[in-house]
């Protein structure tokens, strides 16, 4: 543990401190020691120095000052007082006890000195004090010698040591419990920040500690609420920022799918003229693929010239940015397609950037604008030829030297034409309402044979002033069918009539039902002209007229057997046509039986 | 003195009928045909003083009819009218490079065909006499 290493530091940095002062403190009594020493021995040697050679030698038996000076002073490192001559020889001697007076040294030329001696085998290392006598003749010297102090430990300072060693011993581990205490709150707040990392949620901390800790604590728990409040922030706006990125994308996703789903194909341009964006619908259009679009200038991929020639102007800053330009073209590379391609200044900040293009297949509308014309003039040619017909007649009539043979034939034609007229001018208006979806049948429960009845009556006239017969044979109680009556007249009319006109003078026509297993099947069969199996196969289809190749006119305009099928089919039936050229042709409309009885049926 | 031969080309029975009894009554020798080629026949057999002609028919039609007819018969210009109900210029464009072809308005008066017919062959007999007199 950290705070346990901490602690063992401090112990042992203690330690050396005290152990550095205790050294320091014997030291410096060691050396006040030794100038004390030094200058009670100099002081000595000094005072001894300035007495007479007799008074410190004196003679055998009487105690000389040295023994009295000396003798009795009480001090434990005193070692011994000698006057000794120059050669090595003692004069006198006050010695303490277990000592020997070491030989003299000779005197330095200075002559107050002092010298250290080793301490010899049987004695302790001794510091002496030397000075020339002043009054002696011959060379003599003072010397006192002291005892080295033994060692620095005095016994009498063992207590204040323990004292001391005591005093630390005990401080050391109050500092160590008062550290630890100290630092158990920064430890818990530790420990509860480790906790607090581990897992996602900051704690609130109110440990129990003094003010400091508490202090920091606090500091430390508004930082974490702070951190934790602009975390939880960073959080919702990062929350908020995906969810906002989501969203542009998933707008920007619809809206691209809503752009690729369009029925028109869209390009986007940039004011350099290079396609930024384009919809997968131009392929089918223009015949070029996005990818060879897509950042290509329109040189590169457009063949058309109408649509080149709108982007240059689009291009051009000349154009005002607001207007809009729509052209219609035949796509190069898809000849058989008819093309609007609208073109818009896309601007805003009061700058243009970009060219936004839609191309719209205008195919259908071309050609239904192309039929619609075909179809009138068409129908104009079909009335005006009857019409021409009969003004020539009528002119003819005007005259008054015309046969009468003449005459009867053009009131004959002029008759004819009228009702042809008629017949197309009805056929004209049912197939308007055919197409608009208007024609619906109001179907009932029908007897046949009374509307094969009336039709072969009302057709009888106009066949036989033709010279043609015609003939009813329908099968007796004949199964009901589901049919509206109108429009089945219709359709038996016109083949009725496509029967006679198609036919030649002594030619017959039958008009026949009869009763299948499932369908009923009215037939109009007649000995006429007939027609080609290629014919056969268009003769259904509107505006179609088989080519004639006799010299007599027929009349027909194309919509009977057109109306016929529409009208069967409307039915749920079928036309089929049997023919052979020259031969004549059989027109069966097949309608399905009606189940003997249905609920609410009606019998007309 | 030969009569005036006339060849009638129309798809349309009944107007070929009217127009052979009236130009008939005026003393014009009529020939007709039903379409293009049959009139090519026609024209190959005798060269009518004039021909009438449909726009509209099947497979020949009045166009390719008149253009055959000026490149079959070069030195010979007939003139031909042709019955057209389509008044706009642009429909008339076709007969600017050939060479003495008019119209005629749909619906059709025979007697202003008749009128148009005289006054025709007035002017080609005042021209040939004309050339004559030179």
């Amino acid at each position: 543990m950290k705070n346990n290493r901490i602690g063992l530091i401090l112990v042992g940095s203690m330690l050396a401190v005290i152990a550095l002062v205790v050294t320091l403190l014997l030291q410096r009594q060691q050396t006040e020691h030794a100038e004390q020493v030094r200058a009670q021995g100099l002081g000595m040697v000094r005072s001894l120095a300035a007495l007479p050679v007799p008074v410190l030698v004196p003679g055998k038996g009487v105690p000389g000052v040295l023994d009295s000076i000396l003798a009795y002073r009480d001090n434990p490192d005193f070692a011994y007082a000698a006057v000794s001559l120059d050669n090595g020889r003692n004069l006198a001697e006050v010695v303490s006890a277990g000592t020997i007076v070491p030989p003299s040294a000779p005197l330095a030329l200075t002559g107050f000195a002092e010298r250290a001696i080793p301490s010899s085998q049987n004695g302790r290392a001794i510091r002496e004090f030397h000075g020339p006598l002043a009054s002696a003749d011959e060379k003599m010297q003072v010397r006192i010698g002291y005892f080295e102090p033994r060692t620095p430990f005095n016994m009498k300072d063992l207590p204040f040591y323990a004292l001391i060693a005591l005093a630390m011993f005990l401080l050391v581990p109050l500092i160590y419990v008062v550290i630890k205490r100290e630092m158990a709150p920064l430890a818990a707040l530790g420990e509860q920040l480790r906790t607090a990392a581990a897992g996602q949620t900051v704690p609130a901390m109110v440990p129990d500690a003094d003010a400091d800790v508490r202090g920091l604590a606090h500091k430390l728990n508004r930082y974490l609420d702070q951190a934790s409040a602009r975390i939880r922030e960073l959080e919702q706006e990062s929350v908020a920022s995906m969810a906002s990125g989501r969203l542009l994308e998933y707008g920007s996703n619809k809206m691209q799918a809503v752009l690729q789903c369009l029925p028109d194909g869209l390009l986007v341009l940039d004011p350099a003229g290079e396609v930024t964006f384009a919809t997968g619908k131009i392929e089918p259009l223009l015949g070029v693929p996005v990818t060879e679009v897509l950042s290509q200038p329109v040189e590169a991929w457009c063949r058309d010239p109408e649509l080149r020639a709108m982007l240059a102007r689009f291009r051009s800053a000349g154009l005002d940015a607001r207007s809009q330009m729509t052209i219609e073209f035949n796509p190069a590379r898809v000849p058989d397609k008819r093309l609007w391609a609208t073109a818009q200044a896309l601007t805003g900040h009061a700058m243009a950037y970009g060219t936004l293009v839609v191309l719209r297949d205008a195919t259908r509308e071309h050609l239904a604008r192309q039929a619609g014309n075909d179809f009138v003039a068409h129908v104009a040619h079909e009335l005006k030829s009857p019409l021409n017909v009969i003004g020539m007649y009528g002119e003819m009539l005007a005259d008054d030297d015309v046969d009468a043979a003449v005459r009867v034939e053009a009131i004959n034609v002029i008759q004819d034409e009228v009702e042809r007229m008629t017949s197309l001018v009805n056929n004209l208006l049912n197939v308007s309402k055919l197409e608009m979806g208007s024609m619906r049948p109001e179907r009932h429960r029908v007897k046949l044979d009374d509307l094969l009845r009336d039709a072969w009556q009302q057709a009888r006239s106009r066949a036989e002033s033709r010279g043609i017969r015609l003939d009813l044979q329908v099968a007796r109680d004949l199964a009901a069918v589901s049919v509206d009556k109108d429009l089945l007249r219709i359709a038996l009319n016109n083949l009725l009539n496509n029967a006679i006109k198609y036919n030649q003078a002594g030619g017959s026509v039958v008009l026949a039902a009869e009763e299948g297993d499932a369908d009923v099947v009215i037939a109009v069969r007649d000995s006429g002209i007939g027609m080609t199996p290629e014919d056969r196969e268009h003769v259904t289809e509107k505006f179609f007229r088989v080519r004639e190749s006799g010299s007599e006119q027929r009349g027909g305009h194309g919509l009977g057997l057109y109306l016929t099928n529409q009208i069967v089919e409307l039915h749920h039936g079928r036309l089929t046509i049997d023919s052979e050229l020259g031969h004549g042709s059989v027109f069966s409309i097949h309608l399905k039986k009606m189940p003997a009885l249905v609920e609410g049926g009606q019998v007309l | 003195m030969n009569k005036r031969t006339i060849l009638l080309v129309d798809d349309e029975p009944h107007v070929i009928r009217v127009l052979r009894l009236m130009l008939e009554r005026e003393g014009y020798e009529v020939a007709s045909a039903n379409d293009g080629a049959e009139a090519l026949e026609k024209m190959h057999a005798r060269r009518p003083d004039v021909m009438v002609s449909d726009i509209q028919m099947a497979g020949m039609d009045g166009r390719e009819l008149c253009r055959t007819a000026r490149e079959r018969y070069p030195d010979e210009r007939f003139p031909i009218f042709v019955m057209t109900s389509m008044t706009a210029s642009s429909e008339r464009e076709w007969v600017r490079d050939l060479p003495d072809v008019d119209f005629l308005e749909k619906p059709l008066s025979p007697r202003q065909l008749i009128v148009r017919l005289a006054t025709h062959f007035a002017n080609a007999a005042t021209q040939q006499e004309n050339t004559h007199a030179a």
